[in-house]
């Protein structure tokens, strides 16, 4: 087929400028047969200082940290005074930290909720807008907004709709027979949940539509024309032509929708403040408040660890997943 | 406007874009435009218009409903709706929010500093680490950039109770300045990424004609690559502009002092009352004016965003 030679030499190739210093032609500064150690010495020289306050920025304030944080959690520092050395004593209580357990419980709850809905949603939008017709870019633009405006700026405002009683929530669902106009959202969990999931539905859906849509555009339309000549119909068009060449975007989509909502802490602590009780605090939330709150440090920094391993294994599973078997 | 222009019934082979410089790459569209194509197809066309203006407004009209809420009176807000209400319009809400008592002009200078900072630094340090990975091959390129995209692996939700012991340390907390380096370094990877895209596509025989005519590495950067890779530096810049304006969690960890406070950590204690009664009104001004800024950097420079996006998409 003649799609998969165009896209099947593309790997090999553009790799392949990548390699040693040495390789004379595509990347290295000078391009022609030189004396190989002076050039490869002086374009070592201009290449570390050029990317050195890239690394000096994530070495400073990202690596350092976690390697800090590490630290930290083996002891019981707290905010301010003197701290000792603990072990893995942090990490054993953490076995029994009830609101701990209960926000992991509770966030993988909440990720499971909207990841699907924010999945279909997003994927069908993109179906919407991938073609060119008169009005999508406007469409793909205001589809959109909803992402780039910020959930924090979004929750605010949903503070002042789920008001029992004066919110435009309770106005428009008590005319449609769906809550009454005294429904107060806030003050039980599942309805607390539920408004935030629907919130973060309509957030997040036009994410999941540029990524997919972008990956969309990329698929050869020769394909498409090819299986209509083979009288094959849209719906499995889209099975065997789609879905299959959009691996990558699909995996993309989900690892960056799956993180996003297992990190989730801005509606929380803005709409709910994890209440009633704590039965809507997010992971993140958690260690929030036994850094700051309970100035815990060392607790909080190895709740930390725990989510860093917890998002690094979600997110290894979603790409082995995903991408494992297709190439 | 793009969208009543062409009223006609589209041929199978639909025009490139006018706005999406990736189609050009990718060469044509996913799918012919026309699948209706034929006598059908105003018809068609008609009814696609009219459920992209239904999906749209479904996202659209929360925000501009909210638009209008803020231009109500505070007792407006509180109270159960009622025709009456709907027709005072006011902007008391932001008279009073943005008249000295409330401070919150300060705030929004704080949020415009720090994201002007975030993005000049993001773009400055992706640049010249985007120009070191893309057009110098030197030994250890590939652990350097490798520990930078790193940074994209921890969250940085994850890292923030040592990070905020860290910047005390280094006396940046309480400082708009901490709070951009902080920005920055975690919107890095997706700058340099970008960036070195930008400069690995720079045809080879623009870079050996300056070389043979003897320019320096960095007069090369700035005379004669600048303009090609202008795009990415707009597509970083915008990333770590949005990025930082809005952004809570930092903000609220590492600012402890009132009159330091970014927008969105202010409008939290809006809602909480900390300067007085909750009012309702303020907060959905507020938000508003926090929702402004996004829209008009977006929609002035939506192009260079879904570059990235599409960068991000291909990057697998």
């Amino acid at each position: 087929m003649a799609a998969s030679e165009a896209t099947g030499a593309a790997p090999g190739g553009g790799r392949a400028g990548g390699g040693r210093a040495g390789r004379p032609g595509r990347a290295g500064w000078p391009g022609r047969p030189r004396p190989r150690s002076a050039q490869s010495r002086r374009n070592t020289r201009v290449g570390l200082a050029l990317t050195a306050p890239a690394l000096a920025l994530v070495g400073v304030f990202a690596l350092f940290p976690l390697g800090f944080g590490v630290y930290i959690s083996l002891t019981n520092w707290p905010l301010v005074g003197p701290y000792h050395f603990i072990g893995l004593a942090n990490y054993q209580s953490l076995i029994h930290n009830s609101v701990f357990l209960q926000s992991i419980v509770f966030t993988l709850k909440y990720t499971a909720i909207v990841t699907i809905p924010i999945f279909v949603v997003g994927y069908a939008l993109a179906v919407f807008v991938r073609a060119n017709r008169p009005g999508t870019t406007l469409f793909r633009t205001l589809i959109f907004l909803p992402y780039i405006v910020g959930l924090v700026a979004e929750s605010f405002m949903a503070v002042v709709e789920l008001q029992p009683s004066s919110g435009t929530a309770d106005f428009v669902l008590s005319r449609l027979r769906i809550a009454s106009d005294t429904t107060a959202w806030t003050v039980r969990s599942g309805l607390a949940t539920t408004a935030i999931c629907v919130l973060v539905i309509w957030f997040a859906s036009g994410l999941t539509m540029m990524l997919l849509m972008a990956g969309m555009q990329g698929i050869p339309a020769e394909l498409y024309e090819s299986a209509r000549v083979d009288g094959a119909s849209w719906w499995s068009a889209e099975r065997r032509i789609t879905v299959p060449l959009l691996r990558r975007s699909i995996a993309l989509s989900l690892i960056i929708s799956v993180v996003g909502s297992f990190l989730a802490f801005n509606q929380f602590f803005i709409i709910t403040d994890g209440g009633p009780g704590t039965s809507t605090v997010s992971v993140v939330m958690s260690i929030y408040d036994t850094a700051f709150a309970d100035t815990d440090v060392g607790l909080a920094s190895a709740m930390s660890v725990v989510l860093i391993i917890v998002v690094g294994l979600i997110t290894f599973i979603q790409f082995h997943y995903l991408q494992g078997d297709g190439d | 406007m793009a969208s009543v222009r062409s009223g006609r019934p589209q041929p199978g082979a639909p025009p490139a874009p006018a706005s999406d410089d990736r189609a050009r790459a990718a060469g044509r569209r996913a799918r012919p435009a026309g699948r209706a194509a034929g006598r059908g197809d105003r018809g068609g066309l008609v009814l696609y218009i009219v459920a992209g203006v239904a999906i749209s407004a479904v996202f659209v009209v929360p925000l501009l409903w909210e638009v209008f809420r803020s231009l109500q009176p505070e007792s407006a807000v509180t109270t159960p709706p009622s025709g009456a209400n709907l027709s005072h319009l006011t902007f008391a809400n932001y008279r009073t929010l943005l008249s000295g008592q409330d401070d919150i002009i300060r705030n929004v200078m704080n949020s415009l500093i720090v994201a002007v900072l975030t993005a000049v630094l993001t773009a400055l340090v992706s640049m010249l680490a985007g120009y070191g990975f893309g057009l110098f091959r030197f030994r250890g390129s590939g652990l350097v950039f490798g520990l930078v995209l790193l940074a994209f692996m921890i969250p940085f939700q994850a890292v923030l109770t040592p990070l905020f012991l860290e910047l005390h340390f280094l006396r940046l907390l309480n400082s708009l300045i901490g709070l951009a380096l902080f920005y920055t370094t975690f919107n890095l990877p997706v700058g340099v990424y970008v960036m070195r895209n930008s400069f690995l596509q720079v045809p080879r025989e623009i870079v050996d004609a300056a070389r043979v005519d003897g320019a320096s590495v960095m007069r090369t950067l700035l005379t004669v690559l600048r303009p090609l890779v202008l795009p990415g530096i707009a597509t970083a810049a915008l990333y770590a502009f949005l990025f930082s304006w809005t952004e809570f969690l930092g903000a609220l960890s590492f600012m402890t002092n009132d009159s330091l406070f970014t927008l969105p950590v202010a409008l939290s204690n809006v809602e909480t009352g900390t300067y007085g009664a909750v009012n309702y009104g303020l907060l959905l001004a507020g938000a508003v004016i926090a929702m402004i800024p996004c829209i008009v950097v977006y929609v002035a420079l939506q192009r260079y965003y879904v570059r990235g996006l599409i960068s991000g998409a291909l990057k697998g």
